[in-house]
């Protein structure tokens, strides 16, 4: 029969055990000394300021959720129709410059990480901006409008979408180029008939998910001037009508929750 | 000697079925088709990409630093990092009781999970940028509607991507602590949390990751952070201080990255 056991044969906890458990206490305690740190040190607005702009501005727009103004679908769904247009040229540009990049920045297709380095540095270099100092710059550089939007965003997808689909070539299977080889055939009948087949359905697939990124990043570049649904969004906002900006909000979220429930089905059944 | 089978054996791969092959070149064809109609609404053309292109090169080359605004940069971009810093923060725990409440192995009950879900879908759908629009005539311009703003999204994307792991935690743990008499709390506390802490963790890093990019420019709709200055810059048309502004941020930036993906790959 089975004793309860004697607490005192329990043994303690080991030393190692101990140390994690101390570092991690300490690390608490540091990070909760940072956090009290920024707080105080922070421009923050006075308790009055802030409740006197929930009651002018936060009422209004949850009134506006509520009983949503009509009056501006017609104007907020053919923005966001255009939206979803710069979202899908800007994903396109995106997966087109980032087809070559891929296999540039590939280890194995190269032959080594040496040659693969240069592209690979390129890639991280673009993914450092944020999506917006992109299209800033663009709208700075050639004027407002959806154009300077679909830009930004093209740029900005290369650097994911090549780091991706570098890593999907990286990922293949050597077999069939090898038997492509073997049979006698050249690098670029080994790249036509066993690489680009191989890497196809997760290229569409990665191609899917950016196009969902971008459709969120779209909704916004208005804000700076480069088109889209944030364009009238801006406009409202600085002149305060909060129940067309609700109704504005209302299709925004409504299309990305739509367009991500159709994609992420199509990206479940591609991989 | 039989000759293998190539329908069984592992050794050859299988040719990709009819359905998967369909549904590869049907994607294709959908993206293609996407974007024709798409260029044709749009009327975008390739004439405007290079009209593009040539506009960023003659702009990107006034962009010569002027170090001279290093200073008033500095403090600014300080802001940006406390932003980013404690909407992580704040996230991180506003999103933990959210993550076992959208999970079915740690919830309390369907109905609850179901709620949690959709209420972080809707969440999630809000790009940040939109979050800090809205919020900075609320909460006053200034650091604090970026700090909410980033909350909200830390708190949704964290839960969604946590929830996941959760969900794909080892039972057995589970089980063994319910068989035993333990309650919600202590399963999650004994059983799960040790299994997700290291991914946890590494997810958290991840979200500051991008919680830095985004306090970056949310400051451009009045929340505060070095956008601000950015958008000064921009509307005096200080090249100067624009171009040495887009070197500071890429060099923190990347070095903020840099080291949390350092941690990242030590952690799992």
């Amino acid at each position: 029969m089975a004793h309860p056991p004697d607490p005192a044969t329990i043994p303690p906890t080991p030393p190692a055990a101990r140390r994690t458990q101390v570092l991690l206490a300490l690390a608490a305690v540091g990070m909760l000394a940072l956090m009290t740190y920024f707080i105080a040190t922070m421009n923050l607005p006075t308790w009055v300021r802030v409740v006197a702009g929930f009651e002018r501005n936060a009422v209004p727009l949850f009134r506006g959720f509520i009983d949503p103004n009509w009056g501006v679908f017609d104007l907020a769904s053919r923005a966001m129709l255009e939206t979803v247009f710069m979202a899908v040229i800007g994903t396109v540009i995106g997966g087109l410059l980032a087809f070559p990049m891929a296999f540039l920045a590939a280890n194995n297709l190269l032959g080594s990480r040496l040659l693969a380095f240069p592209g690979k540095t390129v890639l991280v270099g673009i993914r450092t901006f944020p999506e917006i100092l992109f299209a800033i710059i663009f709208v700075a550089a050639m004027g407002p409008g959806p154009i300077a939007g679909i830009l930004a965003m093209g740029i900005n997808s290369v650097g994911f979408l090549g780091k991706v689909f570098s890593d999907v070539v990286e990922g293949i299977d050597g077999g069939p180029s090898e038997a492509i080889r073997a049979a006698g055939g050249n690098d670029l009948h080994v790249f036509f008939f066993s690489v680009v087949p191989q890497v196809l359905p997760e290229f569409a697939s990665y191609l899917l998910y950016r196009f969902e990124i971008n459709l969120r990043a779209a909704s916004v570049l208005g804000l700076v001037g480069a088109g889209g649904i944030g364009a009238p969004l801006i406009q409202r906002l600085s002149f305060r009508r909060w129940d067309e900006i609700s109704m504005i909000m209302m299709v925004i979220v409504v299309t990305i929750i739509v367009v991500d429930t159709l994609s992420s089905s199509v990206r479940r059944r591609l991989v | 000697m039989a000759v293998p089978d190539p329908a069984t054996s592992h050794a050859v791969p299988l040719r990709p079925s009819i359905a998967s092959r369909l549904l590869n070149w049907g994607t294709w064809a959908i993206i293609l088709a996407l974007f024709v109609v798409s260029v044709r609404q749009t009327g975008f053309n390739l004439e405007v990409i290079g009209e593009g292109a040539f506009d960023f090169v003659r702009f990107f080359r006034r962009l010569v630093p002027d170090w001279r605004a290093l200073p008033e940069i500095w403090r600014p971009l300080l802001e940006t990092i406390q932003i980013a810093y404690l909407a992580t923060v704040f996230g991180t725990l506003i999103g933990l009781p959210v993550i076992f409440l959208a999970s079915f192995n740690t919830t309390v009950n369907a109905p609850v999970m179901w709620l949690a879900r959709s209420i972080l879908t809707v969440l999630r759908s809000i790009p940040d940028l939109l979050y800090a629009a809205i919020l900075a005539p609320i909460l006053a311009i200034g650091p604090l509607p970026g700090v909410v703003a980033l909350t909200i999204f830390t708190m949704a994307v964290l839960a969604k991507l946590a929830s996941e792991t959760v969900e794909a935690v080892d039972p057995g743990p589970l089980e063994a602590l319910r068989a035993a008499g333990a309650g919600r709390n202590r399963v999650i506390a004994y059983a799960v949390m040790p299994q997700i802490a290291a991914t946890l963790t590494s997810y958290v890093l991840y979200i500051f990751e991008i919680n830095v990019r985004a306090s970056v420019v949310i400051g451009l709709v009045g929340a505060g952070g070095i956008g601000i200055l950015l958008n000064r810059y921009l509307s005096f048309f200080d090249y100067g201080g624009l171009g040495t502004m887009i070197v500071v941020i890429f060099v923190v930036v990347l070095a903020i990255d840099q080291l949390s993906v350092w941690a990242r790959s030590r952690l799992i």
